[in-house]
């Protein structure tokens, strides 16, 4: 196992709220890989719990860092895409 | 015949139907420590998660879709990661099942606060709370009303959370408290569900019992049946002109449709906060344009009296940043919003101008919540230096109910919202269940106060209009038409049979019912002598 990560922006225009962070959970829960939040100056959260995500509170236009643990970096780099897209709004 | 309770009608619809008394929701108990440890606490928690998951099943499919959403995130939520791991730190430190979830989600809601954004979603964690903590005490927080029967609701008061779980098979409601400006009147009246609130002696009904809702006679009869119904004053359907014109209230386009399949003369009442109450930051010129187009082409024929925001503390817009207030019914709201977001107020006039012209409606504009003469006058010249409008005001405040003389040349028209003028005409909060007599539009004072505003409005050559609850009952509004009122406005569901009132009588006539009414010493016997008269 390796860890990848990739860059990804809020563009929902109410930041990510309920919907996003519950689509999210259900991909990580799915797939069961370690998927992790990383924004800068802060722990790193787990992509396990929504409300976790919820507390977050990231805003419309903030952009954070995706890590996810996995065999293969193009498998990584589908998690993050799909991630990226629930937070479009 | 059984007992009778007296209590206020709500509505023109009776019923029967059993009792089925809906207790006041109990106390959770206090927190505690564990005596089971902590493996057989998480068990229960466990299982009472599972109750609440089911729980939230069943209202999710018997609910709209927006709403079927929520639920689904809330049932997400119990079985977060997150939450249990924070329940299970509690649970380790010796916590019960009740006070390790308690705190795990009083948690979160701490993380979400200063948030706009997450407002609601505290209330719904905390409704998850409850939620949890009742089922593992075994009390019950929701209605749980069977889908059918026929169910008359006995209980102290309903809150909006109450009247969403109401099911096909509520035919009647009583409460104990509550007025008829009390949500759960609103609600009925809209529904066509027979009520009668503030019957006193509710208390004294068990369940089970078959008991008779007969709104028109303000009354519950015990045993009683529907032959046993008081019947409402029966106007007869008619073509004739009603002798004042008789619009409808409305919040959005799909009320205006509404209204526009009644004989409704245009909208004597068109509340804009649905546009921005759900909001997060303001709408552009064009939305608003559009969102009002859309309501201004769908309403009936005739003009459309809108109202500019109506916004306060207690119904607060997410992107005005309104300061929370001890007393929001006396506090910052409608008008005198106009201090600090003077802009907003003139970018919704702009966009009501531009949605007159795209529909080529006539639109009247008037400003909530005016207590002096000059607040009426800068909103008159800020109207008229925006849009082709007639321009009026609210008259809510007794302050300016008594200065309609000094409004000649400044202002159109005014409309009276009774519900608001009666709260702040006998200092009795709208919101408080135990004062719902006192707002009942039958009180000699109110009475007195539009005879006031009537007279004054005519000499002074302004259009005076009624779009309060009372305006929907249609002896009453034969009393308003009598008291010198140039239209009134009602809910949709009530312009049919308030028009027919009001075709079936001359104006004399009216003007003989409002001298009856004018007669009562208390809120009953201005009824009664208005009634009388009527029938004569």
């Amino acid at each position: 196992m390796a860890v990848f990560t990739g860059e990804v922006e809020v563009l929902d225009p109410i930041g990510m709220h309920a919907r996003p962070a519950g689509q999210i959970v259900k991909l990580v829960k799915e797939t069961g890989y370690d998927v992790v939040f990383i924004r800068d100056g802060e722990e790193p959260t787990k992509a396990n719990s929504a409300l976790r995500l919820m507390a977050m509170k990231v805003k419309t236009g903030e952009k954070f860092v995706v890590s996810v643990e996995v065999d293969d970096e193009a498998t990584a780099m589908g998690v993050i895409a799909q991630i990226q897209e629930f937070l479009k709004g | 015949m059984g007992a009778e309770l007296k209590g206020l009608g709500v509505g023109l619809t009776a019923a029967v139907g059993s009792v089925h008394v809906v207790a006041p929701a109990q106390p959770l108990p206090a927190w505690g420590k564990s005596t089971i440890g902590a493996a057989a606490e998480m068990e229960r928690l466990k299982v009472a998660i599972a109750a609440v998951t089911q729980t939230l099943d069943e209202l999710g499919t018997r609910s709209d879709a927006t709403t079927a959403e929520i639920f689904e995130a809330m049932k997400m939520w119990l079985d977060d990661e997150g939450l249990l791991e924070i329940a299970q730190e509690h649970l380790d430190e010796g916590s019960d099942a009740a006070g390790a979830i308690g705190e795990a989600f009083n948690a979160f809601a701490v993380m979400f606060e200063g948030d706009a954004a997450f407002e609601e979603r505290i209330a719904d964690l905390q409704d998850l709370s409850r939620r949890v903590q009742a089922s593992l005490a075994g009390i019950s927080v929701g209605l749980d009303l069977p889908q059918t029967g026929q169910l008359v609701l006995v209980g102290e008061d309903f809150s909006p959370a109450d009247t969403a779980q109401f099911t096909p098979a509520v035919v009647g409601v009583i409460t104990r408290a509550g007025g008829p400006t009390s949500h759960t009147a609103i609600i009925c009246r809209a529904r066509g569900i027979a009520a009668v609130v503030s019957v006193a002696d509710a208390g004294s009904l068990v369940d089970g019992a078959s008991v008779l809702v007969d709104p028109v006679g303000d009354r519950v009869v015990v045993g009683g049946s529907l032959a046993e119904a008081t019947k409402p004053l029966e106007f007869a359907v008619t073509d004739a002109e009603s002798i004042i014109p008789v619009r409808a209230n409305i919040g959005t386009a799909a009320d205006a449709a509404t209204a526009a399949a009644t004989t409704a003369n245009g909208v004597g009442l068109f509340r804009t906060e649905l546009l921005y109450l759900s909001a997060s930051s303001q709408p552009s010129i064009e939305q608003q344009t559009a969102s009002y187009a859309e309501v201004l082409a769908a309403a009936p024929a005739g003009p459309i009296v809108v109202r500019t925001i109506d916004a306060g503390s207690d119904k607060p817009v997410p992107f005005l940043n309104m300061p929370h207030e001890e007393n929001p019914s006396l506090g910052v709201r409608g008008f005198r919003l106009i201090v600090e977001h003077r802009q907003f107020i003139a970018d919704q006039l702009t966009s009501l101008e531009a949605a007159r012209k795209q529909t080529g409606r006539e639109v009247w504009v008037m400003a909530p919540m005016i207590a002096t003469v000059a607040e009426a006058a800068e909103f008159a010249e800020l109207a008229r230096s925006i849009g082709n409008f007639k321009v009026g005001i609210m008259i809510e405040t007794p302050a300016i109910s008594l200065q309609v003389d000094r409004l000649a040349g400044v202002v159109d028209f005014v409309s009276i919202g009774t519900n608001d003028l009666s709260q702040y005409l006998f200092a009795a909060d709208r919101m408080n269940p135990a004062l719902g007599a006192l707002l009942n539009p039958w009180q000699p004072g109110l009475i007195r106060m539009l005879q006031k505003i009537g007279t004054d409005g005519n000499a002074a050559g302004i259009s005076v209009g009624v779009c309060g609850e009372s305006a929907s009952d249609p002896a009453f509004a034969v009393v308003l038409a009598g008291l010198g009122m140039n239209s009134v406005s009602a809910s949709p569901s009530q312009v049919n049979v308030v028009r027919n009132a009001l075709a079936s009588v001359t104006a004399d006539k009216a003007r003989a019912v409002a001298q009856a009414a004018l007669s009562g010493v208390d809120a009953a016997s201005a009824k009664a002598a208005a009634l009388a008269e009527l029938a004569r």
